[in-house]
């Protein structure tokens, strides 16, 4: 008898806790401010005034945190150490830099900075940039030609070669930098014609106080040179030359910046502190929005973290479709996958849309195929050049026709090639614990099947060593295109190229991609890319997916906050950003 | 006394000597700690892999390392780290502090609430009290502590918005910046601390308790229990003055030989709550292929563990004067 | 009350202890009539048998339900991210796999993770146990040093770093976790023995000249069975726990595999958005982990009927 209570009662405690635990789930806040849109609403039509709030409308002071995903263990972003997204971005409100890319991806001009950058020389290429005057690092030194200098020295792999730098181009090029008019000038003189010139000392590569580097040793030799690039990769800067320095920091934690009091720009930054709060599990982090201990989000979307996010009130959010693109690559050094048949039909055979479908068009209604290597949509230069060649159709029976004709037999059971071996199981790998790829990988299975092809899945810990080993038939994994897409092109997709992984060798476009890049025409440049794309493209080495969106969300009370899909992110106009005084 | 710490502590130098160089050589084996450069793009140039290749030994073998490596150890030089601005020494003293407030708050609650539930329900044996919270220690030895955690989380939440307040936080040990005031700053730590310390709490009690239940049901049908009991003792002075005392001697070294699953269950917390503590820089470590971050907590952790084992072991023979030391 | 009460409709029980130590067919018969005292008394145990009932429609379901089930794990269907409903009980995820099918399949691998652990690591840690007790001396310091090695870590950590190193599949990550709870079980068996070892009728089996082995197999194994049938129960709960705390944290079996663990800590996003990822596996690893606590339970004072100390 009373056993019977006891396990009844038992049961009920333990349905009550399952109850409240359900009841704990449900409480979202309902759909108001629901869906993108709220403060995002006009971001998908003017990516750069979204959110906008005018100075007069954003109260005096307030703490805005960001949620940062990654831990600053290096502070040079130069360096290939601190060559890390969320370090940029921690960065960006401390460091002076050239060009950024804005919302829109397009490469603008930093006019806190910059009076002028031109390129004022076609024969021998020069570029002049004219400092501002009132341009001062947070000690009152000026901001000046020594400080393109140093970046320079660090980057050009001559007067530093130990400098370890995470490899932006460009900077060989340049054979001399003069500083004149009291160093407020600075012309820069190359050895050939460089499209994306704008690159060089722009938000990725930004500047550092040179007078500051210079008490680490003499700038003049490669040692001093190197000290300087080590000090400003280990120390956290109590320097400035943006509109925030920095108050405190607390490694694996938080970094605290507060105004710079000799911040030189035209918008004085409202905020009397911006939090950067290292939280390094995603998942933790629409909770944290949620409970207000962050104001600022810029996850990698994800289908439960866009319905999370839907569920606060108070809350906006906005995908941008972003500069990292998923692909599928083959490797060349199968002999059987030298076949260009064989591949033509494989990537005919795959559905692109499909593949959209089950994965990332579950929280994005807007991703398409992307139809490019060279150029996103964002960027001028932007044609389709995939359509055409009927790859990522998912039209199996032209697929099947391409392999018939090429005499390939047992087409859809068991794939014999035309000199009667058969194809055996490819190998295809993908980043171990990505749940996205997986399934990506388990759809290409899915279409080979059809050819009559067996694709073994397995992953791989190591993306790395896997591609640079070449130890894959296919492969699926993400490229960031570059804002300056005539460099990235060089180093993606030249046949000595160290990324071009699967070994595709193509002098002809090779030839195309090298003229573009040292263009002084980018009418004429863009349109030899286009053509070296359509070379790629027809021969089925690599099947642009889709474009990665990056999500921004932020608290409704936050002026100016952007999704800014580019390596700048969310933190690329700190300055303007505030609390409305009402909304 | 003090010759048996001693020779506790000699005994376990080779053990933990030992362990140590399994566990760096499983971490040197594991994988290219390089290989993060050669994914970014562009990849790192090769001067910056051969630079990264010396000051990570990775051209030296095995051995040597090893052993270099525990010579730097005599004068505080724990190795390099992949993090090639981290001090590994350094970090991981200001994040055992960090851990520590969490798992000694954490046991102390557990201890309680063991002691509590265990006494009830043995001595309401075959009652309702004693089935129910048999059932919920069971329910609670039989969850996922992450599982545990997210809920807790999501009622924290639940919590908050009741109250129309922010009492409770979910992430990380303080506010930043914390707030003003050194009152406002002890109840933004003690909200920080809330959820973590509840649930590294809950999934430590429910085995203590049952235990401290099973060692009162036996002391209590213990001679000396039934005799102070038939000389007219009231059953509440025997249950404290006799039961309970001498009930609680095994838990003190349950408890402390526990300390290594308490860590352990403070990695997936730390995790959870977002906690720079030791079980985040070991998770790290272990993910970046960091040999010398890993193999350094790893002998920290041991140092502790030993530590707890031997106080275990003295305790057991000051609380229970039958011990002696031989 | 589930007290040991003396059963009244059966035939008078044999008196165990008057046989034990007595000569060596005796000892027999009051081992099996044992067994028999210790099943009855464990078929009295309530909760110990509506848990072995429920456990045993859990192994069903899993091994039999999923080979019935309309879908087969790692089917992609049309329906993305539905909720529950009757053609998919327990929903699906994004890519349209239905739960019920996938869960089935996790709780198929879970449970072979946590019987290969139990199994694995009951055997090495009884004969590890059992030969450093039943030697002493300089073998049992060495054995018991070794154990001592790897319980100096926090499981977790080492288990961790061990399957980063060799894991994903399944089995893998089931040795990785059976090799650690070795030495428990080493621990536990070696008390054991020590404390049989000085019975009286191991000594009368000595005195009659019965060589090392045939004590070990014939004496202390049998008499030592009751705690390491308990501590076996146990190792189940565990490993599908600590499979869990691994997979949380990304050191556990790796997709394309699967367990419960994998499934619950891809769900941990999906709480308050699609609660049905995040509640059915998490239920399944509670209901599988609750079951075989109370079991071991049962087990332990049906063996044990005096005192029910709970043992670590």
């Amino acid at each position: 008898m009373r056993r019977t209570r006891a396990a009844s009662l038992a049961a009920t405690v333990a349905a009550a806790a399952l109850v409240l635990a359900a009841c704990g789930g449900g409480g979202g806040g309902g759909s108001q401010d629901a869906s993108e849109g709220g403060v995002f609403a006009d971001c998908a039509t003017s990516p750069n005034t979204c959110n906008s709030a005018p100075a007069d409308q954003l109260q005096q002071g307030g703490t805005v945190t960001v949620a940062s995903e990654k831990n600053i263990d290096n502070w040079n972003v130069i360096s290939s150490e601190g060559n890390v997204d969320w370090t940029g971005m921690a960065t960006k409100p401390l460091v002076p830099y050239t060009f950024y890319t804005a919302p829109d991806l397009k490469s603008t001009m930093n006019t806190d900075l910059l009076a002028s950058a031109d390129v004022t020389s076609d024969s021998p290429f020069t570029v002049t940039y004219k400092i501002k005057p009132e341009a001062v690092w947070n000690d009152g030194t000026p901001i000046a030609a020594d400080d393109f200098v140093l970046n320079w020295k660090w980057q050009n792999g001559r007067d530093c070669p130990e400098c370890e730098t995470a490899g932006n181009g460009g900077y060989d090029l340049v054979t001399s930098l003069v500083g004149s008019d009291g160093g407020k000038t600075v012309t820069a003189t190359f050895s050939k014609p460089y499209t994306d010139w704008q690159s060089l000392f722009g938000s990725s590569a930004p500047l550092y106080p040179a007078h500051i580097g210079a008490k680490q040793g003499d700038l003049n030799t490669p040692a001093g040179v190197k000290a300087a690039f080590d000090y400003f990769g280990s120390t956290p800067p109590n320097w400035s030359g943006g509109p925030f320095q920095v108050q405190n920091w607390q490694n694996n934690v938080a970094l605290t910046l507060v105004p710079n009091p000799k911040w030189y720009g035209a918008t004085k930054p409202k905020l009397d502190q911006l939090v950067f709060r290292i939280i390094t599990d995603a998942t933790q982090e629409p909770l944290a929005l949620q409970n207000n201990e962050v104001q600022v989000l810029f996850p990698q979307p994800q289908v439960d973290l866009v319905s999370q996010l839907q569920q606060i009130p108070n809350v906006s959010q906005f995908q941008n479709q972003g500069l990292t693109w998923e692909h599928f690559d083959f490797n060349l050094q199968n002999k059987f996958l030298a076949d260009k048949a064989l591949r033509q039909a494989l990537f005919t055979a795959v559905n692109r849309q499909e593949i959209i479908d089950k994965t990332v068009g579950q929280f994005n209604k807007d991703i398409k195929p992307l139809n490019n290597h060279m150029f996103i949509p964002q960027q001028d230069g932007y044609q389709d050049n995939i359509a055409a060649t009927g790859q990522g159709s998912g039209d199996v029976e032209k697929a099947k026709k391409i392999l018939t004709d090429a005499g390939y037999t047992g087409v859809g059971t068991a794939l014999v090639a035309p000199d009667g071996q058969p194809v055996p199981a490819l190998r295809m790998r993908y980043t171990t614990g990505n749940a996205v790829r997986q399934n990506e990988c388990e759809l290409f299975a899915g279409y080979a099947k059809q050819l009559g092809v067996n694709i073994d899945i397995s992953t791989t810990d190591s993306l790395g060593d896997t591609t640079s080993s070449g130890d894959y038939d296919v492969i699926v994994f993400g490229w960031i295109q570059s804002p300056y897409p005539f460099n990235g092109a060089q180093q993606l997709w030249l046949s000595n190229s160290g990324s071009n992984y699967g070994k595709y060798q193509n002098p002809a476009m090779d030839q195309l991609i090298n003229e573009a890049a040292a263009s002084t025409d980018p009418a004429d440049a863009t349109a030899k890319l286009n053509q070296a794309d359509e070379m790629l493209s027809a021969d089925a080495y690599v099947l642009p997916l889709y474009q990665k969106p990056t999500l921004a969300a932020v608290q409704n009370n936050i002026g100016n906050v952007r999704n800014n899909s580019s390596l700048d992110g969310i933190s690329y106009n700190t300055s303007e950003w505030g609390i409305k005084t009402s909304s | 006394m003090l010759a048996f710490a001693v020779r506790r502590i000699l005994i376990s130098i080779p053990i933990l000597l030992l362990a140590s160089f399994i566990v760096f050589a499983l971490g040197v084996s594991s994988g290219n700690p390089l290989a993060p450069l050669l994914e970014k793009n562009p990849p790192a140039p090769p001067n910056v892999i051969a630079a990264e290749t010396v000051r990570l030994h990775l051209d030296q073998p095995l051995i040597p390392r090893y052993f270099s490596w525990l010579a730097g150890l005599f004068h505080g030089d724990f190795g390099p780290s992949v993090v090639s601005t981290m001090n590994i020494g350094h970090e991981l003293g200001a994040r055992f502090w960090v851990t520590i407030r969490l798992i000694a708050l954490a046991m102390v609650i557990a201890l309680v609430l063991a002691v509590v539930v265990g006494v009830l329900s043995a001595v309401k044996q075959y009652t309702v009290t004693d089935y129910t919270t048999t059932f919920l220690g069971f329910l609670f030895l039989a969850m996922p502590s992450f599982w545990l955690a997210i809920l807790l989380k999501q009622g924290g939440i639940e919590f908050n918005k009741a109250v129309d307040a922010q009492v409770i936080y979910t992430i990380g040990a303080t506010s930043i910046p914390p707030p003003p005031g050194t009152g406002a700053q002890i109840v933004d730590v003690l909200g920080h601390m809330v959820l973590p310390t509840i649930a590294l709490a809950l999934i430590s009690y429910a085995s203590w308790s049952r235990f401290t239940r099973a060692s009162m049901l036996e002391v209590m049908n213990s001679d000396y229990v039934r005799l102070a009991r038939s000389k007219g003792l009231s059953r509440r002075t025997v249950m404290v003055k006799h039961a309970l005392r001498t009930a609680l001697i095994p838990l003190t070294t349950v408890t402390a030989l526990d300390i290594a699953s308490i860590i352990g269950g403070a990695v997936v917390t730390e995790t959870v709550f977002q906690w720079k503590g030791m079980g985040d820089f070991l998770l790290t470590a272990i993910r970046t292929e960091d040999v010398y971050a890993a193999s350094s907590w790893l002998l920290l952790t041991g140092v502790i563990v030993v530590m707890f084992n031997l106080i275990a072991d003295l305790l057991y023979g000051v609380l229970d004067p039958r011990i002696r030391y031989a | 009350m589930r007290e040991v009460a003396p059963t009244p409709e059966t035939t008078p029980v044999p008196a165990p202890a008057a046989g034990q130590a007595s000569v060596e067919r005796e000892f027999t018969v009051a081992e099996r009539s044992q067994a028999q005292l210790v099943l009855r008394r464990f078929l009295q145990h309530r909760a110990a048998m509506i848990s072995l009932v429920v456990l045993i429609m859990v192994v069903l379901l899993a091994y039999v339900g999923g080979l019935l089930w309309h879908y087969q794990a790692g089917d992609i269907t049309p329906d993305n991210s539905q909720p529950p409903s009757l053609d998919h009980p327990f929903g699906t995820d994004a890519v349209g796999k239905d739960q019920f099918a996938e869960v089935l399949r996790g709780t198929r691998i879970s449970l072979q993770v946590a019987v290969s652990v139990a199994v694995f690591a009951t055997v090495v840690g009884t004969i590890w146990g059992s030969l450093a007790g039943f030697f002493g001396g300089r073998t049992d310091s060495l054995l018991m040093r070794l154990a001592d090695l790897i319980l100096t870590l926090p499981l977790i950590a080492v288990a961790a770093m061990l399957a980063h190193n060799f894991g994903g599949t399944w089995y893998l990550i089931a040795v990785v976790i059976a090799v650690l709870y070795a030495p428990y079980v080493s621990r536990v068996s070696r008390g054991v023995v020590l404390s049989l070892r000085e019975k009286e009728y191991i000594e009368a089996a000595r005195a009659l000249g019965a060589t090392n082995t045939r004590i070990i197999v014939r004496h202390l194994v049998p008499n030592a069975l009751g705690s390491i049938l308990v501590n076996l129960t146990i190792l189940v709960a565990l490993a599908i726990l600590l499979e869990t705390a691994l997979s949380y944290l990304g050191f556990g079996v790796q997709t394309p595999d699967t367990s419960l663990g994998l499934l619950v800590s891809q769900a941990q996003t999906a709480l308050t958005t699609r609660p049905w990822l995040f509640y059915f596996p998490g239920l399944f690893i509670i209901v599988i982990a609750l079951t075989i606590n109370f079991i071991g339970d049962g087990l332990r004072d049906a063996l044990d009927p005096q005192q029910r100390k709970v043992r670590q």
